[in-house]
């Protein structure tokens, strides 16, 4: 059965352009363009994720959410507002939303939140201390990587970032999510601090002999360790 | 010096207020004490004359008395006369009569009484003259009667003197009662009064906590306090209201930039074969949307200093460290000499996301302008405040500027000339986010770079 999300969205434009996205990836789009028929249809349809803006006709999407949520929808919520500076990402995801997206976005990191957001839903809550990606190993409790069976010393937060890549391997990474939810920052720091903590990562795994991170084409990075099937 | 923190209102409201509701009790007090002193002294005045008075009619009384026994039988008359009346006196009485040489013919003195001279022969009262005897006030009339016949007749003054001893200590009471009752109808009424003053200065601190809503309850009373409330009331309903309109005025110019820029990106995806192009129109777009941000989150921290809503406690520490924790990195990628110093658990009142983006713009500046070699120090250490310092030994600030770094779009010349990107944003949100934070923000003198210290009011326990 295919997925199904819901786009509240006054845009016209933009709601065309969300909708793109997520036919892209594989599921069935409902458009909404107002908070109260948003709301609505967030109880009438079972939807996996529901994108909401916040300053549509009727109201702030992040008030709504209390009532999407009292509707009985189990959708995760995916902001996608204009109200964009650190200080509402904060305000929204206090208040409930699963993720925040500030407009404009680019087409990759919807895309790439969406992905996340899908496979959140879905993913199996492992108490398997084991994470295995062929030669790369990740032992949870014990907060250590091996590659090769050979020891690969990381820092805490070089280790916290294999584990986000490696929750979504596969996928492409945005940096943005990666300060989100990698360091817990909702603000742009201009230069490109995560790029530095990454490559440090890639090059310890490099040397080890894993080529895991690679660059992903845009905005972010991919965590691939295993070559793709039958090249 | 460096911007100060707003200065707080005095700790201790209600020890004024209890001065206040004395003084006014004492000032009460005195004013009704010196009024009444001032009406009690006049009846005083008026008791002692009219009765010294009476005396004195009563003596010209006894003189006329005499005279008229002196018209008809001389000194023969008046000797028994005054006789008679000594033995039937009360006390209040005095007479005396001496012949030629002083001996004593009637009378109820042994003797002349001394220091008293005769004045004039007749029997009229005047000139009276107020003597001591014994001990004792009297009004008396001395004379000497044709021949040599000294006469002393007197009206003692001791009742008198005893009403007006009486009078004096019940007026001491009722002075006394006075004092007390108008200084506690003063403490009533100044209670009251700073009673509803009270209401106002509670509300101002509601208000100044935070809570732009709050109100008095209840209706306005139909006087002067009740004109100060609805003053009161409708100033904040104005703040209030301004507020509210920056906040909207702000979301309406986000929403009103971004939802443009994100159709312009939408339709930069879909350019092809311009990679280059498409990527830095990406670039320059994602740098106003920075800029743009900046300044609403300055004015944002602007319009709330001085208002403690919102703060919660924070561990500045952690805050600091997951700071350094992100931009060490970077600074040994550059190669500078990075080095912490975090004293643990130091908490402020505070913005999480605010102190972060702080400390992220303190080092973020300082890794941009060192150059390979330079030290970069972060230390966070407790003194009569949290002092939050970042240290490095790089161009420092060029020459005269000062403080006006911390002023938006402040940049130098020479960053111009070296081709340092930056819009002065960066250093003017830090000091609107101490602003926010009531903390102090300085820039200490030191011999190379620049040193950025930040001291923190500490959170309260």
């Amino acid at each position: 059965m295919t997925d199904r999300i819901l786009i509240v969205e006054d845009d016209a434009e933009i709601a065309a352009a969300v909708t793109r996205e997520v036919e892209a990836l594989g599921c069935a789009s409902v458009h909404r363009d107002t908070l109260e028929s948003g709301i609505a249809e967030a109880a009438a349809g079972d939807y996996r994720v529901i994108v909401l803006d916040r300053m549509l006709p009727g109201g702030d999407g992040v008030e709504g959410m209390a009532r999407i949520r009292a509707g009985g929808s189990r959708a995760l919520i995916l902001i996608l507002s204009a109200l964009g500076r650190a200080a509402n990402r904060v305000e929204g995801l206090e208040k409930g939303a699963d993720d925040y997206l500030p407009k404009p976005f680019e087409a990759e990191e919807l895309r790439a939140r969406l992905r996340a957001l899908l496979r959140r839903g879905t993913m199996q809550v492992l108490d398997n201390d084991l994470m295995a990606f062929g030669e790369l190993e990740i032992r949870l409790k014990a907060r250590t990587v091996h590659v090769r069976r050979a020891h690969v010393a990381v820092s805490p937060k070089e280790f916290e970032l294999l584990i986000y890549f490696a929750r979504n391997a596969g996928q492409v990474v945005t940096r943005m999510q990666l300060l989100e939810n990698v360091w817990n920052l909702h603000f742009d720091p201009g230069t490109n601090v995560v790029d530095v903590h990454v490559g440090r990562l890639r090059r310890k795994l490099e040397e080890a002999g894993s080529q895991a991170i690679q660059t992903a084409r845009g905005e972010g990075y991919i965590f691939a360790p295993l070559p793709p099937a039958g090249v | 010096m460096p911007p100060a923190a707003p200065s707080g209102r005095p700790a201790d409201e209600r020890p004024i207020r209890a001065r206040v509701t004395l003084r006014l009790a004492a000032i009460m007090a005195a004013g009704a004490a010196l009024l009444s002193l001032l009406a009690m002294g006049l009846q005083y005045r008026l008791v002692d004359l009219r009765m010294t008075e009476a005396q004195r009619t009563l003596l010209a009384a006894d003189l006329d008395g005499l005279a008229a026994l002196y018209e008809q039988r001389r000194i023969i008359a008046l000797r028994e006369a005054i006789n008679y009346r000594s033995a039937t006196s009360g006390g209040e009485e005095m007479f005396l009569l001496l012949d030629r040489r002083g001996e004593v013919l009637a009378g109820t003195l042994p003797s002349w009484p001394e220091g008293l001279d005769a004045q004039g022969q007749g029997f009229t009262v005047d000139p009276a003259r107020e003597i001591l005897v014994n001990g004792q006030p009297w009004l008396m009339v001395a004379r000497e009667l044709p021949g040599g016949f000294p006469l002393l007749v007197g009206r003692s003054l001791a009742p008198v003197d005893q009403t007006l001893a009486a009078l004096r200590h019940g007026m001491l009471g009722l002075l006394v009662a006075i004092a007390l009752a108008a200084a506690g109808v003063g403490w009533l009424a100044a209670r009251q009064v700073m009673g509803r003053i009270g209401r106002l200065n509670d509300l101002a601190d509601r208000v100044a906590a935070g809570d732009l809503d709050a109100r008095l309850p209840g209706p306005r009373s139909p006087d002067e306090f009740g004109l100060l409330e609805r003053h009161v009331h409708q100033m904040l309903d104005r703040i209030a209201n301004l507020n509210r309109a920056t906040h909207r005025l702000s979301d309406t110019i986000a929403h009103e930039m971004r939802t443009p820029l994100n159709r312009m990106l939408g339709r930069l995806d879909r350019i092809e074969g311009q990679e280059e192009v498409v990527r830095e129109a990406r670039a320059e777009m994602r740098q106003a949307i920075r800029v743009f941000d900046s300044l609403l989150d300055i004015s944002r921290a602007e319009a709330d200093q001085g208002i403690g809503g919102g703060l919660v406690p924070v561990d500045l520490s952690q805050v600091a460290g997951e700071m350094w924790e992100l931009y060490e990195a970077p600074a040994e990628e550059k190669g500078l000499i990075p080095r912490a110093e975090i004293a643990p658990g130091l908490r402020v009142l505070g913005d999480r996301n605010l102190i972060a983006q702080m400390v992220a713009n303190l080092l973020d500046n300082a890794i941009k302008y060192c150059a390979p070699g330079d030290s970069l120090t972060l230390t966070l250490f407790a003194a009569d405040r949290h002092v939050l310092r970042v240290a490095d030994t790089g161009p420092g600030l060029p020459e005269g500027m000062g403080e006006e770094v911390f002023e938006r779009f402040t940049r130098a010349e020479r960053d111009r000339a070296r081709g340092i990107k930056g819009h002065g944003l960066g250093l003017a949100l830090v000091r609107a986010i101490a602003l926010r934070h009531g903390a102090r923000l300085s820039l200490p003198r030191t011999d190379r770079g620049l040193t950025v210290e930040i001291a923190w009011p500490r959170a309260p326990a």
